[in-house]
């Protein structure tokens, strides 16, 4: 890796916990990792490990209950709910394993729906949605609804929508968890070509194959980044 | 975000549901409808009541049976069926009308009526009809045209000839095409010679001759078993005189009756009643209906509450896009509001239609204040309804919402 990259993202001590039934669960026990801009990271680890629950809190979609989290120079972790919708919108891409598009609606108007949120016009957002569809390679896919795309071009256009807003990192939960492996693949291509233009890719992944594809791994178990 | 997108997203998702978000709005839909129909229906009735009476001529003064206390009438429409029972029980005497006439100069005409309705039969055809019995200057009343012959006069009155001055619509349903004038109708078991058909006026009600059957006051008192007469309308020469011919009836009737079987009316009063009586039904028929526009707004909080729940994922995705709590409850709002002021606007249309429609058979008159009431209780019905799920919706945590099964 190239020296002196500006780290766009640093946790510290990240500690999560969840009630239940009045036992207190950790699912992060004190987390800490630096990610550099243009980097590609896969985190790897047993189910249960707390993969999930990382990506969410790095991902502004969850706050931690204690550590800080740095993005791009922010402090998320003491932000509200407010200024966290800012943040995800501008600085975040998050695919998700179950793509989680908008049933009944076309291709475009679902990636253009981050836009919808930040004051971007409609023809503009419009064309951006556009041009993040072609770059996924669904130019020919514009107006069709989910139901009418197969699993992985439904997942194309989850990371067209995560792209749209131009975000410093894009993070993905297992993208290609829900996928046959040829899909799957042509996934992955997606995401090496993004990594290629520049893009810090954090991926949660299962797959050895795709691991190995990234510059560095972080290994978490039972909550604590392993060595 | 700016409202033409708040709108477009809100109208997509009501779209997507479509089924269901009619069925929500149906309640609204009624509710508005049944608020504008009933209120149409009580103003209607008002209105109609009104040019009835305006239409007897201002200067009318009316003397009927029994004891109407006006103020004690305000209470309910219980006074009009009353007064019904009071002409039956009549105390006042064909010969008060001439005493009436000749005490008291201000008046122009005057005319006693007995009421009855019978069957109404001509060979093979027989229909209802109201029958009217009156005196022979009732044409001085009211000007009719005459198809052809004439009213009754003085002379079959006093010797009691059984003779019917029919309406237009009485002669074409018995007669069709054949000549009425001559020939023998039997009303009840009493049996009339024709002697003048009245031109058709339009209209129904009390005071259109279509319907009716005019005979002499004296044979109306035989047929239906009365010594009496159900009512006295007198005219006074001028608007001025309408006071002293009130005073002076009151005098004069009160040396033959006790106070309480007779009261003497101006149109004035009778107008001040009716409408203050039908004032009360229409609100009360409005309450009424705005109850169901109530339920409509329950309704539609109903499939909102529904709506955030199935949709919690949706909500939470939105919000992991970036939607603020405040995009969120905005977008919810938008959603409840389009919905009950679409249901409101098409309850209007369906409320008036439905008001046009029923116009046929009774009279409605469509008043802007209930258009304009069931248009904005609907429209606060949506906000009011609507904040709740809508609240519920921006609060959710982004990552509980999407984990949402
Ligand atoms: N909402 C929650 N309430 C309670 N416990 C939770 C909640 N979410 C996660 N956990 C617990 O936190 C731990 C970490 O969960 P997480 O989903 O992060 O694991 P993961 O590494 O993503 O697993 P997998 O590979 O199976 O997706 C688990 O023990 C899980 O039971
Ligand atoms: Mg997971």
């Amino acid at each position: 890796m190239t020296k002196n990259k500006k780290v766009v993202l640093a946790a510290k001590n990240v500690i999560k916990e969840y009630q239940m039934e009045g036992l207190t669960v950790q699912a992060l026990r004190g987390v800490s990792l630096e990610i550099e801009e243009g980097e590609f990271v896969a985190i790897i680890g047993p189910s249960g490990s707390g993969k999930s629950t990382l990506m969410h809190i790095i991902g502004c979609l969850d706050i931690p209950t204690s550590g800080e989290i740095l993005l791009d120079g922010h402090q998320v972790s003491k932000m509200q709910e407010r200024s966290l919708a800012e943040i995800r919108n501008k600085k975040i891409g998050f695919v998700f394993q179950s793509f989680n598009l908008l049933a009944r609606t076309s291709a475009l108007e679902n990636v253009a729906l981050p836009l919808s949120y930040n004051g971007t016009t409609e023809d503009e957002a419009e064309e951006l949605a556009k041009k993040a569809l072609i770059k996924v390679g669904l130019g020919e896919r514009l107006y069709h609804h989910p139901n009418q795309l197969s699993g992985g071009q439904q997942q194309r256009v989850a990371i067209a929508r995560a792209l749209v807003t131009n975000p410093t990192i894009l993070l993905g939960d297992e993208p290609t968890g829900n996928l046959d492996s040829k899909s799957g693949k042509e996934v992955m291509e997606i995401f090496h070509d993004l990594h290629k233009q520049g893009k810090t890719i954090i991926l949660v992944t299962h797959d050895d194959k795709v691991a190995d594809q990234a510059d560095r791994k972080i290994r978490l178990k039972d909550g604590l980044v392993a060595k | 975000m700016p409202f033409k997108q708040l709108f477009r997203t809100a109208w997509r998702s009501i779209k997507v549901n479509k089924s269901r978000s009619l069925l929500t709005v149906l309640g609204v839909i009624i509710g508005v409808a049944s608020v504008i129909i009933l209120v149409s229906v009580g103003s209607g009735l008002k209105d109609y009541i009104t040019n009835e009476m305006q239409d007897m001529g201002s200067n009318l003064v009316m003397v009927m049976p029994g004891d109407i206390k006006l103020d004690k009438m305000g209470a309910g429409g219980s006074a009009m069926s009353s007064s019904f029972a009071a002409m039956q029980a009549s105390k006042l005497k064909l010969e008060y009308i001439d005493d009436l006439r000749q005490g008291i100069p201000e008046i122009k005409d005057i005319v006693g009526i007995v009421m009855g309705s019978a069957p109404a039969r001509y060979q093979n055809e027989v229909i209802s009809s109201q029958v009217l019995g009156t005196t022979e200057n009732y044409t001085d009343l009211r000007q009719y045209g005459f198809v052809s012959g004439g009213f009754f006069g003085k002379a079959d009155v006093n010797s009691g000839r059984k003779v019917a001055v029919i309406g237009y619509k009485i002669a074409d349903e018995l007669f069709g095409d054949i000549p009425p004038v001559g020939e023998k109708i039997k009303l009840g078991e009493y049996r009339y010679t024709v002697i003048g058909v009245i031109e058709e006026k339009g209209g129904q009600g009390t005071m259109s001759p279509d319907d009716k059957v005019y005979v002499p006051i004296t044979v109306a008192q035989r047929q239906f078993g009365q010594s009496n007469i159900g009512i006295i309308f007198a005219e006074a020469k001028s608007a001025d005189d309408v006071a002293r011919v009130v005073s002076q009836s009151e005098e004069i009737l009160k040396r033959r009756l006790d106070a309480d079987e007779f009261t003497v009316l101006d149109q004035k009063e009778i107008l001040s009643t009716v409408s203050g009586i039908l004032n009360t039904l229409t609100i009360a028929l409005g309450g009424i209906a705005a109850i169901s526009l109530l339920v409509g707004g329950i309704g539609i909080m109903n499939m909102m509450l529904v709506s955030v729940t199935e949709r919690t994922r949706e909500i939470g995705l939105r919000k992991a896009l970036g939607a603020k709590p405040e995009v969120i409850m905005a977008q919810f709002l938008t959603e409840a509001v389009m919905l009950s002021v679409g249901g409101g606007i098409f309850g209007i249309l369906l409320g008036g239609g439905g008001a046009m429609l029923l116009s046929l058979f009774m009279p409605t008159t469509i008043t802007a204040w209930s258009v304009a009431i069931a248009f904005i209780v609907s429209a606060a019905v949506g906000i009011i309804f609507g904040v709740t799920p809508a609240k519920r919706a921006s609060e959710l945590s982004p990552i509980e919402a999407l984990r949402h099964e």
